[in-house]
């Protein structure tokens, strides 16, 4: 390399130092942007930037310069450095204090994804009620739907002609021709499930089991097909008390401890002493207030009719092979429709069984 | 039953305000569901004295009556045509009175004249029935001013008792009493038969049946005179044909009765307690049906031929016409009270016309019997006649009672309708009913009750019901009464001690907890969880009706043998459901009438599906999932959901409870199982290679036969496969983390459109070994320059060894074989 060569390295090596040193600051204040910053910087920087194709010169240098120029560039491009991290920086900090203090998102918009689902209100509360008693050592049974005569009714000691089978009137099903025509048909009541249960196990046994049920009944108060639940204990030595101390006990889970609950007796052909249960009337709450004006709910007795119970009847148990000597149990069942209208305020059980999505949706 | 404060009062022999007689009535199981009080809110409705009675100058039919009430005279304009003459007793509503129809007396111009209050009728003041004209007060000794309720006695407080079907006791005032009673531990004493005005006797040796006859007088307290021996009397024949259905047959004879209308107070009682007034006899036998809760029945002497009474069955066809004036073809096995000739009652249910009271009776036949209650019971539901009659009979009345009964009765006719009563009645008891013999163990009460009863206590309770009791060293020996069929057992008696007793006083204990042996099982599990998961996805849960119309099967392609209801309520609800579709469309054809933009929608129910061979269908619980509609995106409506939305929400359903991927592959045999897809755009849906359901796109033309429109999709899934299918599988293992990263190629496949990608993805993976760990779809294209008929798909793979870090040749080489096998399997085109 000539002497000439080697001083117009060295000028172009001043040059370019003495420029690159005025020019930055400016540029990288002009930027506005990241991008535009990365750009100025890689002007200076890049692969093509203007300082790292001097400093691929290095080597044109003459050794005795070499060292001087090298530390001088270095310490230009670590003030470039420094000056595009600050700026960097001072962009991106200006970037979030404009998003932070400008205008607000529409926070009203609708939420991106899936429909609203919802279980069933009768599914809600079946569940719930099945879980009470599951705590209490209850297994949870099933029965089918379509059911014999003799589960439905004779097995559980109600007498044939009697008018206690007019409380429950039957939806039957047609045999095939010369069949009894009584013999299947749909169940009308969980109860089935108590026979079923006892035929297949024997005692000690604590079981629910909840599902639909049907009579021929259909109006505001009564629809065709509705839910039950049912729930019965064998053992040696169950007695009235315990069937109170459960059902007491239930209750005052789902309604609240400081619910009345009553005991009055009543009828069922597959129980005795058989019973009925109110729990005072949450919509007045009366036990509170006796002064409480007139309720719809109760209309003014203060008292909801909600459970029927009472000790398994001896019937029972000679039909499905217990000793009615040594076993003693109880049984109750109660409408899951009923608490569900009483819970979330439907006036017409036949809303549901609607299936309208405008009533679903509701809840 | 409608039970009267009054009338209970007199027979308890104490009295209770009603509130804490309700109350008693109803924690003895003698539920009061209702108490209306009468006589009530009448207060300015007085007694009044006619003083003088003027034209109306305007209209004929209306006149001027001047009425004293105590304090005042004043003018009232009536319409009546029985105003008494002045001096006689009216009833005026005073200004301010409100009546029971709503009317609130004001002062009023009636053509022009103003009228200072209003004369009322029965049925104005919701007293009686008759509406024909005001009431005139004869026979009552009130003054001008007294209130209507005292002047009338009108005060009573009626209980409305929702009864039990065992408690045919308490379907009389009597009944009821001798309950209260035992619950209040006050004795109970059956009232004496009032002995009737005037009495006849027949010679006793004219009977044909000598051993039936007894002397009424026998049974009733106090002295009556005889008038004379009976003229012109045949005395009555009963013949018992069917002794197991005719058990006791009483019949007694009045004489020289005359048709009237009964009394104000007897009219009031029983319209109080629901029923009509009709004429002084047929009043009486209301009376003994509703204090003795024994129907009895009164028949026209005269018109029965033969003096003969012969209780048969009918013979299949005959006719009869009731006293409702009803044609009646009866059957073999109703039960008749037939005179000489023919039939004059359907027994225990309703009279015949041909014999029935009226206007000019002279001599009237009475009839108290026992008959057996499921023979009534199956007349009265062939029937369809429900009366108070047959309701009583059916539950079953006292057979015992049945002489009693009769001599109350027979007074009582006497003494309504002022005939002479035949001393001599007819008791026939060709099947005499024993009292049930029963022991009781004390211990037994407190096991059953976990209540001790001292026997003391038992012995007071059982006794005031009627029982009898002989002391034995484990407790009683008890006979228990007639009245009460329901007391059979033992268990009837501890029933019956508790119920006394009340229940409010046993105490609350809590059963030792035995663990629960099995827990729930594991299909009511999952339909629980199925349900949660559904709902969770987004779909609203549904309950059908299980019933649905043999037609909607049809239209949805369903399984058309079905369960069949005999007695359906509807053709509409006749068949029970082979398929949940069915209901879901209805849901949807629902929300389509209401305009609804989308629909997404699940049950969770049983099916049924009849079974050759077997008395019971099978029943199988499914999922069934509709929808249908925009998405739930709402910047862009016209967006609808399609196989992927259904495909994506079983999968969010299923996912967590099967925990592994759940396929839908195309199956040809669907066309088959689920007629009711779209050929084309349905599939079946597996977990492994198990078959757990299907789902699609709805046919076109099941879409147009359910009268639905767009594309609906459905998507079943059996649940007892599921329920196998995961309590067959393991938990899943945990595996290593990775420890080494992986390196993600792309490959673009070019397919004919018929291809399905899954296909193609598990063709590559295959290729790849066990370096590829996943093979993911990120793009469909179709159009230029991938040719017609044919759409690019392109897959990132995933390639990772476990145990080192790959290196890009290690890669490379393992994707060509990638592409290659594509290209060889799907003759496909790999654009690189």
């Amino acid at each position: 390399m000539s002497e000439a060569d080697t001083a117009d390295v060295v000028t172009a090596f001043e040059q370019g130092l003495a420029e690159a040193a005025e020019g930055y600051a400016a540029a990288f204040g002009r930027a506005t942007d990241e991008h535009a910053l990365r750009a100025q910087n890689a002007r200076l920087l890049g692969p093509a930037g203007s300082l790292t194709k001097l400093l691929k010169r290095m080597s044109q240098l003459p050794a005795d310069r070499r060292r001087e120029f090298g530390k001088r560039a270095n310490e230009l491009k670590r003030a470039i450095d420094v000056a595009f991290e600050e700026r960097l920086s001072e962009l991106a900090r200006a970037e979030r204090e404009a998003e932070l203090s400008g205008p607000m998102l529409d926070v009203s918009l609708p939420g991106f994804g899936r429909l609203p689902g919802r279980v069933h209100l009768l599914s809600r509360v079946k569940h719930e009620l099945l879980d009470l008693f599951a705590t209490m050592g209850f297994d949870v049974a099933d029965g089918p739907e379509v059911e014999l005569h003799e589960n439905n009714f004779d097995k559980l000691g109600f007498p044939p002609d009697h008018p206690a089978t007019d409380m429950q009137d039957t939806f039957f099903m047609k045999g095939p021709p010369g069949s009894d025509p009584r013999a299947t048909l749909l169940r009308t009541h969980t109860s089935t499930v108590q026979v079923r249960e006892m035929l297949r196990r024997k005692p000690p046994l604590a079981v629910v089991s909840a599902g639909h049920v049907y009579r021929r009944d259909d109006d505001a108060t009564h629809s065709p097909m509705f839910m039950q639940l049912e729930g019965f204990m064998v053992d040696r030595g169950v007695s009235f008390a315990h069937l109170k101390g459960v059902l007491t006990h239930f209750l005052r889970r789902l309604f609240g401890d400081d619910v009345p609950v009553r005991f009055r007796p009543s009828y069922f052909p597959f129980v005795e002493p058989g019973g009925e249960v109110d729990v005072g009337c949450g919509i007045c709450q009366r036990w509170k207030r006796p002064d409480a004006g007139a309720c719809r709910v109760c209309k003014g007795s203060g008292w909801i009719e909600i459970l029927g119970c009472g000790m398994i009847h001896p019937v029972v148990f000679e039909q499905v092979g217990y000793d009615p000597e040594t076993n003693t149990g109880f049984a109750f069942g109660m409408g899951i429709d009923r608490v569900a209208m009483m819970r979330y305020g439907v006036g017409d059980v036949g809303l549901l069984y609607s299936n309208d999505a405008r009533f679903l949706t509701q809840f | 039953m409608l039970a009267s404060h009054k009338w209970l009062t007199e027979l308890a022999g104490f009295s209770l305000d009603s509130e804490t007689l309700a109350q008693k009535l109803t924690s003895a199981g003698l539920e009061v569901e209702s108490v209306t009080r009468h006589g009530e809110g009448l207060e300015p409705v007085v007694v009044a004295e006619v003083c003088q009675i003027r034209p109306h100058p305007q209209r004929d039919k209306l006149r001027l009556v001047e009425v004293f009430d105590g304090q005042q005279r004043s003018e009232v304009v009536c319409g009546a045509p029985n105003v008494p003459e002045p001096g006689g007793r009216v009833v005026l509503a005073q200004l301010g009175a409100s009546l029971p129809g709503g009317i609130t007396i004001a002062e009023r111009k009636l053509a022009g004249v103003v009228s200072c209050g209003m004369l009322c009728s029965e049925s104005e003041l919701g007293i009686g029935s008759d509406q024909d004209g005001i009431v005139v007060l004869q026979d009552i000794d009130a003054r001008p001013g007294t209130p209507i309720a005292d002047a009338l006695d009108l005060r009573d407080v009626v209980y409305e008792i929702g009864l039990t079907p065992n408690r045919p006791d308490c379907l009389g005032h009597l009944g009821l009493a001798r309950d209260l009673c035992a619950i209040e531990g006050k004795s109970f004493a059956p009232p004496a038969v009032p002995a009737p005005g005037r009495l006849l006797s027949a010679p006793t040796d004219q009977f044909p049946q000598g051993d039936a006859v007894f002397k009424l007088s026998n049974l009733w307290s106090g002295n009556c005179a005889s008038d004379g021996e009976a003229v012109g009397f045949a005395p009555v024949r009963v013949d018992i044909r069917d002794p197991s259905r005719c058990l006791r047959y009483g019949a007694a004879l009045v004489s020289g009765v005359a048709i009237a209308p009964s009394p104000f107070a007897t009219r009031y009682r029983l319209h109080v307690l629901g029923h009509r007034a009709i004429n002084n006899v047929v009043d009486a036998t209301n009376l003994i049906l509703l204090g003795f809760g024994h129907p009895i029945h009164a028949f026209d002497y005269d018109r029965l031929e033969g003096s003969r009474i012969e209780v048969r069955l009918a013979q299949s066809g005959e006719k009869m016409t009731t006293l409702d004036g009803e044609p009646r073809s009866l059957s073999e096995d109703d039960l008749l009270i037939c005179d000489g000739g023919r039939p004059v009652a359907l027994a225990g249910v309703m009279g015949g016309g041909n014999s029935e009271i009226h206007d000019g009776t002279e001599r009237v036949l009475i009839e108290c019997a026992y008959f057996d209650p499921r023979s009534i019971r199956r007349t009265s539901k062939r029937t369809g006649l429900h009366t108070d009659s047959s309701h009583r009979f059916e539950r079953g009345v006292d057979p015992a009672a049945v002489p009693a009964v009769l001599a109350h009765s027979a007074s009582l006719v006497a003494r309504c309708a002022g005939g002479q009563l035949i001393e001599q009645g007819l008791d026939v008891n060709p099947t005499p009913v024993s009292r049930a013999k029963v022991g009781l163990r004390l211990g037994r009460v407190e096991t059953l009750l976990g209540l001790g009863l001292e026997a003391g206590e038992v012995k007071r309770i059982l006794t005031a019901l009627g029982c009898e009791l002989s002391e034995r060293p484990d407790g009683f020996d008890v006979l228990c009464p007639t009245h009460r069929p329901d007391m059979v057992r033992e268990v009837d008696l501890i029933e019956e001690l508790a119920r006394v007793h009340g229940y409010e006083h046993i105490p609350t204990a809590v059963p030792s907890v035995r663990p629960s042996q099995r827990g729930t099982s594991p299909e009511v599990l999952m339909v629980r969880q199925l349900r949660e998961r559904a709902a969770a996805a987004g779909l609203q849960e549904s309950v059908n009706f299980a019933f649905v119309a043999p037609s909607e099967l049809m239209d949805a392609r369903l399984p058309t043998e079905a369960a069949v209801l005999a007695n359906p309520m509807s053709e509409e609800r006749s068949v029970l459901r082979t398929g949940l579709l069915a209901g879901l469309a209805a849901n949807l054809r629902l929300a389509q009438r209401h305009q609804l933009q989308r629909f997404a929608q699940f049950e969770v129910g049983r099916v049924f599906l009849p079974q050759a061979g077997q008395d019971l269908p099978h029943e199988a619980y499914e999922l069934g999932v509709m929808v249908w509609g925009q998405r739930a995106l709402w910047y862009d409506e016209r967006d609808t959901m399609d196989f992927f939305d259904l495909k994506g929400v079983l999968e969010a359903t299923l996912r967590p409870l099967v925990g592994s991927h759940v396929t839908t592959v195309p199956e040809p045999e669907l066309n088959g199982s689920a007629p009711y897809l779209h050929p084309k755009r349905c599939a079946a849906l597996r977990l492994g290679q198990e078959t757990l359901g299907h789902l699609g796109e709805l046919h076109p033309d099941v879409v147009d036969a359910l009268e639905l429109t767009g594309r609906p999709l459905y998507g079943l899934v059996r649940i007892p496969d599921l329920v196998r299918l995961v309590e067959d599988s393991a938990s899943p293992q945990a595996s290593d983390l990775p420890r080494f990263p992986a390196s993600i190629r792309d490959v673009s496949v070019v397919v004919d459109e018929g291809v399905q990608a899954g296909e193609v993805a598990s063709q590559l993976s295959q290729a790849g070994g066990a370096l590829v760990t996943e093979v993911r779809l990120f793009d469909i294209y179709r159009g230029k320059p991938v040719p017609a008929g044919s759409k690019s798909l392109a897959f990132h793979v995933v390639y990772r060894d476990p145990m080192s870090t790959l290196t890009d040749k290690a890669v490379d080489k393992v994707h060509t074989k990638v592409t290659r096998a594509a290209e060889q399997y799907f003759g496909a085109s790999v654009r690189k």
